[in-house]
Order: C-alpha cells, then sequence, then structure tokens
C-alpha cells in the first residue's frame, strides 16, 4: 500500500515553483491584455456621447457587481456547454482580464478626464490634431496622473488570481493546497504562501504610495 | 489535373464535414488520441496525489485502462465533488470516474453507466469518542464534504431524529473534511468505508477509529459522461463489464485495498445494482 | 464537438458545424430551492454588513495608533494593515480556517470568513481614513477654537463632517468589495450564497442555472447597496460631496 501521507520534503520544490510561475504568468497576461482594453475602454467612454456611455457602462458594471469565483465558474461552464471547452488558463486568462478591464477602464477614464478642457483647446490652437492632442498631451499627462491607480488595480490582480484555482487552474494557493492535503502540515506552507504573496506586492504597493505622495505636493 | 484535384478536394471536404457531423463523444475521443479522464483526486484510495504529487488511485487505474482499450492517450484531471458535472458539460472531460453516486435527480442532467462501486457511508472519529451507534452522533459535531451523498444522508437522519443543523460543518473537499477532523475541528466525519480504511492505515489517523455505518444505505456509483452520449455510455458500460470479466477490478482492487475484491460486491456490480 | 440530439425547442442548436448549445436548461429545480438560495443571500448580507462595522471600528482603533507617536502601537497597526493590503483574501480565509485549526484554535466556517474579511476591512480603511483625517488642515482647528468652540464642538461641526465626506464613497465601495469576497465561503463550506449555490449544484447538477441564479442575486443586492447608499448620502450631505 502507498503512504497516503508523506511529509514536505525538496522535491516539492519544483512542484511549489510550477505554482508560483504559474501564478505570475496568469497574472501578467491579466494586467497586460486588462490594461490595454482598460485603456481603449476608457477612451471610448471619455469621449463617446451619452448612450454609449451607458450601454458600456452597465457591460463593466455586471463585471464589477459580480464575484469573480461565480464569473469563473459560469464562463468555463457555459463556453464549454456551447461548445467550445477552454483549457483552465485560456478561461482563467480571458475572465481575469475582463474583471481588471473594468476596473482599468475607470481609472483611464478619469485619466483622460483629468487633463482640463483648457489645455486641449490651446494644444488644438497650436495646430495640433485631435490625434495629436491625444497622443502628445492626454495620454502622457493622463496617465501620469492615475499610475499610483493602475498600480493599485495591477496588485490587486495578482492577489485575485489566486480565485483561478476554483476552475483547475494549478497556481500557487492550488498547488499548496494540494501539498496541505498530502502533509496535513497547512501552517507551514501558508505562511510561505503568504510571504511570497507579501514580497511580491508590498514593495510595488509602497512604491505606489511614494509616487501618490511626490504628486501631492 | 487540377480538376481532379479539386473535386477530391471538394469530395473530402464533403466526406470530413460529414463525419464531423455525426462523429459522436467516442469518435471525438479515437481522433483526439487522449481521454480527457476526471478523477476526484482527494479520495484516497480511489483517487489521490502519491509522494511524486502524480495521481494514483483505483479511479486512476480505470482511468488508464479506458485510454488502452480506446488505444489513446490517457490524461488526468483532477476535479473536486463539485467540479465534476462542470467539467463534462464544459467538455473538458470526456468522462468522470470519480464516485458518483447515481441518483434519479443527477441522472436528468447526466447520464451514467452500470454501477462500478458500491461503497458504505461510515463514521470516522477519535477513539476516545467511543461512537458504537449512529445515534451517538447526537451531541457531537459532525462534518463532511461538500454536496456528496453522505451529506445529504447525514442531514436527512440528522433531520429526522430532530438534531438540527447546528451541529454539522461542511468542508469543501474530502481532504478538507479530514484535515479538519484531523486538526480537531469536528468531532466526527462521515465519509466511505474505503476512505476511512486507507486513511486508518496511516500513522497520522492512528487515535482514530471507525465508527457506526449510516443505516440502510449502500452507495452505488456510476461513471458519467454527458446524457445525449448514448454509444459512448454503452461503450463505457461494455468497458465496465470487460474490467470484471478480464479481472481488471479485481487487479486494481488488490492494489488499493490488500485484498481480492469481496463476492458479494462483484456479484452486485454484475446484477447492475 | 458532440453529437447532437436534435430538439425544435432549442435555438442555439446547429447541425451543420457540429457546435452549439449541448445543454437544456431545467429551472424548475432552481425555483424550488429559491427560499435556500434566499437563506444564503441573506447570510452574505449578514456576514458582510458584521464584517464591514467590525471592521470600521477596527480601523478607527488602528488610524488613531498610525497616527500617534507610541512606537508599539503604530507597529501594530503598520504591519496588520500591510498584511492585510498585500495577500489575497482567499489566503487570509485559509489561514483564518486551516492556519489557526493547526494551532488548535477552531473557528466555524462563518467566524472564519468573518474574521478574514475584518482583517482585511480593517486593513484597507484605516489608510482611507488616516487619509481622511489628514486631508483637513490644522489651521481649521486652531481657528474653531479661535473662535471659541470646544474640542469636541470643532470635532462633531468641523473636523467629522468634512472627513465623513471624504470617506464616504471609498467606504462604500469597501462595503461592495466584502460583499464579493464573502463569495469565497464557498472554499471553506460556508453556507452563504456561493456555498448554497455550490451545494445545491452538486445535488441536482445543474452547474449553469444556480451559478446564473446566484450571480444575478449578487448583481442585485450590490445594486441595492449603491442606490441605497447615494440616498443616504444625499440627505447627509445634502447634494454635495
Amino acid at each position: 500500500m502507498n503512504s497516503l501521507f508523506t511529509p514536505l520534503s525538496w522535491s516539492d520544490t519544483g512542484f511549489i515553483l510550477i505554482g508560483v510561475m504559474n501564478t505570475v504568468t496568469i497574472s501578467i497576461v491579466a494586467i497586460v491584455l486588462g490594461t490595454l482594453l482598460g485603456l481603449a475602454v476608457g477612451f471610448l467612454r471619455a469621449e463617446s456621447s451619452k448612450v454609449v456611455n451607458v450601454l458600456l457602462g452597465s457591460v463593466l458594471d455586471i463585471l464589477r457587481s459580480v464575484p469573480l469565483i461565480i464569473q469563473l465558474i459560469l464562463f468555463s461552464t457555459f463556453v464549454g456547454a456551447m461548445g467550445y471547452p477552454l483549457d483552465p488558463f485560456v478561461a482563467g486568462s480571458i475572465i481575469l482580464s475582463l474583471y481588471t478591464m473594468a476596473f482599468m477602464s475607470e481609472v483611464f477614464r478619469s485619466g483622460f478626464e483629468s487633463v482640463h478642457q483648457s489645455m486641449r483647446t490651446s494644444a488644438r490652437s497650436l495646430g495640433m490634431s485631435y490625434w495629436q492632442t491625444i497622443f502628445y498631451i492626454r495620454l502622457p499627462i493622463g496617465l501620469r496622473a492615475v499610475f499610483p491607480s493602475w498600480l493599485g488595480v495591477a496588485l490587486s490582480v495578482i492577489k485575485d488570481s489566486a480565485l483561478v484555482s476554483v476552475i483547475g487552474y494549478m497556481e500557487l494557493l492550488r498547488t499548496s493546497d494540494q501539498l496541505i492535503s498530502r502533509t496535513q502540515q497547512p501552517l507551514m506552507i501558508l505562511i510561505g504562501v503568504g510571504i511570497f504573496y507579501f514580497i511580491i506586492s508590498y514593495p510595488l504597493s509602497s512604491y505606489g504610495r511614494y509616487v501618490e505622495r511626490k504628486m501631492a505636493i | 489535373m487540377m480538376r481532379k484535384l479539386a473535386t477530391s478536394l471538394v469530395l473530402s471536404c464533403i466526406a470530413f464535414t460529414s463525419v464531423n457531423a455525426t462523429a459522436d463523444q467516442l469518435d471525438t475521443v479515437i481522433q483526439r488520441g487522449t481521454l480527457n479522464c476526471g478523477v476526484v483526486l482527494d479520495f484516497p484510495p480511489m483517487g489521490y496525489f502519491d509522494g511524486n504529487n502524480q495521481p494514483a488511485g483505483f479511479d486512476v487505474g480505470y482511468c488508464n485502462d479506458l485510454a488502452a482499450a480506446l488505444g489513446v492517450e490517457s490524461n488526468i484531471l483532477n476535479l473536486t465533488w463539485g467540479d465534476r458535472i462542470p467539467s463534462l458539460i464544459s467538455g473538458k472531460t470526456d468522462v468522470v470516474i470519480g464516485s458518483t453516486s447515481d441518483t434519479l435527480e443527477r441522472a436528468k442532467s447526466v447520464g451514467f453507466t452500470y454501477p462500478y462501486f458500491v461503497f458504505k457511508f461510515q463514521v470516522i472519529a477519535p477513539k476516545n469518542k467511543n461512537i458504537q451507534s449512529f445515534d451517538d452522533l447526537k451531541n457531537l459535531k459532525v462534518g463532511a464534504a461538500l454536496g456528496t451523498t453522505y451529506e445529504t444522508e447525514y442531514l436527512a437522519y440528522a433531520e429526522k431524529k430532530g438534531w438540527g443543523t447546528d451541529n454539522y460543518t461542511a468542508f469543501k473537499s474530502e481532504n478538507d473534511a479530514y484535515l479538519g477532523l484531523y486538526q480537531g475541528k469536528v468531532d466526527a466525519v462521515i465519509s466511505t468505508n474505503t476512505n476511512i480504511a486507507t486513511k486508518l492505515q496511516s500513522a497520522e489517523f492512528k487515535d482514530f477509529a471507525a465508527g457506526p455505518f449510516v443505516p440502510n444505505y449502500d452507495d452505488v456509483v456510476g461513471l458519467i459522461a454527458k446524457r445525449s452520449e448514448g454509444a459512448w455510455i454503452s461503450y463505457l458500460n461494455l468497458f465496465l463489464v470487460h474490467q470484471i470479466r478480464d479481472g481488471n477490478m479485481n487487479t486494481h482492487y488488490n492494489k488499493h485495498f490488500g485484498s481480492d475484491a469481496p463476492a458479494d460486491l462483484i456479484q452486485s456490480l454484475r446484477d447492475n445494482k | 464537438m458532440g453529437a447532437l440530439i436534435k430538439h425544435p425547442s432549442d435555438p442555439f442548436l446547429t447541425t451543420e458545424s457540429g457546435q452549439g448549445m449541448d445543454y437544456e436548461f431545467h429551472w424548475n429545480v432552481v425555483f424550488q430551492n429559491m427560499p435556500e438560495l434566499l437563506n444564503g443571500a441573506f447570510v452574505t448580507l449578514h456576514v458582510s454588513v458584521l464584517a464591514m462595522l467590525l471592521g470600521i471600528v477596527i480601523a478607527i482603533l488602528l488610524a488613531i495608533a498610525k497616527m500617534n507617536n507610541s512606537k508599539p502601537y503604530c507597529y501594530i497597526a503598520t504591519t496588520w494593515v500591510e498584511i492585510a493590503r498585500n495577500t489575497p483574501a482567499l489566503f487570509q480565509i485559509y489561514m483564518a480556517y486551516f492556519g489557526l485549526g493547526a494551532l488548535g484554535i477552531h473557528l466555524s466556517p462563518y467566524v472564519a470568513v468573518l474574521s478574514a474579511l475584518v482583517f482585511i476591512n480593517a486593513g484597507y480603511l484605516t489608510e482611507t481614513f488616516r487619509g481622511g483625517f489628514q486631508s483637513i488642515p490644522n489651521t481649521q482647528y486652531s481657528a474653531s477654537k479661535s473662535l471659541g468652540m470646544t474640542s469636541i464642538q470643532v470635532y462633531r461641526y468641523i473636523i467629522l463632517p468634512q472627513m465623513l465626506r471624504r470617506i464616504y464613497h471609498p467606504m462604500t465601495n469597501q462595503f461592495v468589495w466584502s460583499i464579493l469576497m464573502s463569495s469565497l465561503g464557498i472554499l471553506v463550506g460556508m453556507g452563504e450564497l456561493s456555498g448554497t449555490t455550490q451545494r445545491l449544484q452538486s445535488l441536482s447538477f445543474r452547474t449553469l442555472e444556480f451559478f446564473m441564479v446566484a450571480a444575478v442575486m449578487y448583481f442585485i443586492i450590490t445594486k441595492l447597496v449603491l442606490i441605497s447608499s447615494s440616498l443616504l448620502s444625499r440627505k447627509l450631505f445634502k447634494g454635495e460631496i
């Protein structure tokens, strides 16, 4: 008979590393895609008419008002039932990116709107085209203003990526869950996991607050 | 020449689409060359992770046998109890070999094969709790895995006896339930006789003992697949018959339970009950 | 994908591509279990309201500790805030449930989720409160004093109303966040909306139906909270915020 419970050993390092890498991968994918989509949607919302805004807003509203865990289960099951089974990584990336987009778009929208109308008008009066004012005036100034908020959303995505475990993606928390079952030693493993997230998140959030303080002055 | 090529191209396209239109799960698996087989890997000895973090267990053995019979690769997917159906509907798995109790309610949603195993539901508790009968659970904190048939059975029993649900704790998985028992979160856990027997062999559970069975209940379990896949389900049924006839069932039983499969288990599987 | 059984009433069914909705919706079973789902929704609301109230109380204490110059309190507050803000909620819940369990401290699923949410709420709200307080310049305090107000009057009529206005919106967001995050109770077997949904779908295997209804319920709950919050703010701040 095989032994069910075996203590944590050095051979588990590789297994944990896979979990770490998967957490990092899906976070990066979601942050990059979420930022790009959020930039586009945020711009659309800042520029477009009220009707478009209400329509876009209500879709984003759904993404922000339903728990991520439910979105993941529903989406992964639904597309599968439609006949397109997706790998947990793909399904997780899509939902996590859309979820990120919903928050990023608000961040960028406020960034675009933070550039005052008078500045836009003066840029145009200097002979800049519409797109020139966007690329040389509104994007650089608006983006700089919202950098701390962007970082805040990005950090929450890293933490929320833990939820993709519910649809079977072997990220850090799911690998540790499996190790806990095998070793019956939750405390040590969980503390290790906590330290990992903290090491990634703490320096970034401190930097975000530093930038925020500098900008406030 | 060109015309010939074009005709054959068109013909093969027609042939391909028509094959595709009638391809059922069985064809899909064979064409794909891999069997995506869902197993609950926190339910030893049916499914668990061995010391190398690799899937192992009775159900995993069945997956591998099925893949071998189909002549395809076996791809084991780790599921929790709750994942079993979503994984089938979403097409992530072709079949779930995961000790699924064949209730008529569930059979409205998924297709069941013939039974492939029969469990008893049993209580496991620390030795000092000294549980003799199921009624001794009255004032104890009892735990079980969320959404399992033994959870339903315990809750039904508790309701019948007027115990209420305050003493009951649900866990997201079988492993979590045992971890909760091990830590002392609950006084007793309801699980299957097989899982309990396996757990009791390990040093971690030396101070625990198997208690009474859930009265009057046999848990008959089958493989599950998409309800609409009639041909696939008949293939699976034949596979189960062969597992017994060819002796594979007995081999796996020996490997994971340390003895030959009991005659009454084999008989009830043969009788499909 | 799979062969499809044609069903005339199903608009999703297509035969040409072999793709299509291979799933029939059964809503009856969901309606039969509606009382249980509503009960789950009530537990969700219950745990998040409690987590918010306790979080606010602790956050006020932590904010005072952080602004205070006495070292030990300040360290405790800073550690609390940083751990709460820099680790996933799922981790906190596991820690409260199985992590503390390893130390012999046994919380029920409800209490484990509640304490994790309180821990995080307090962590985030501390910063909100501190920011709100520091945004009001000291000169206001001295000016009010010179007008003959007592310290209590200064706080009651000058400082707190302004502070409340600044922290009101972040607090609402934090409340919505708690409601959404209480769904993690599903992972420790708690009987809130998600956990109940998971249990019901395991019994009947109607995954899509149950989770869709749960999604709608969460949406309604968060909308109700946001609407009542903006009505309240209109009343409190007379429209100017």
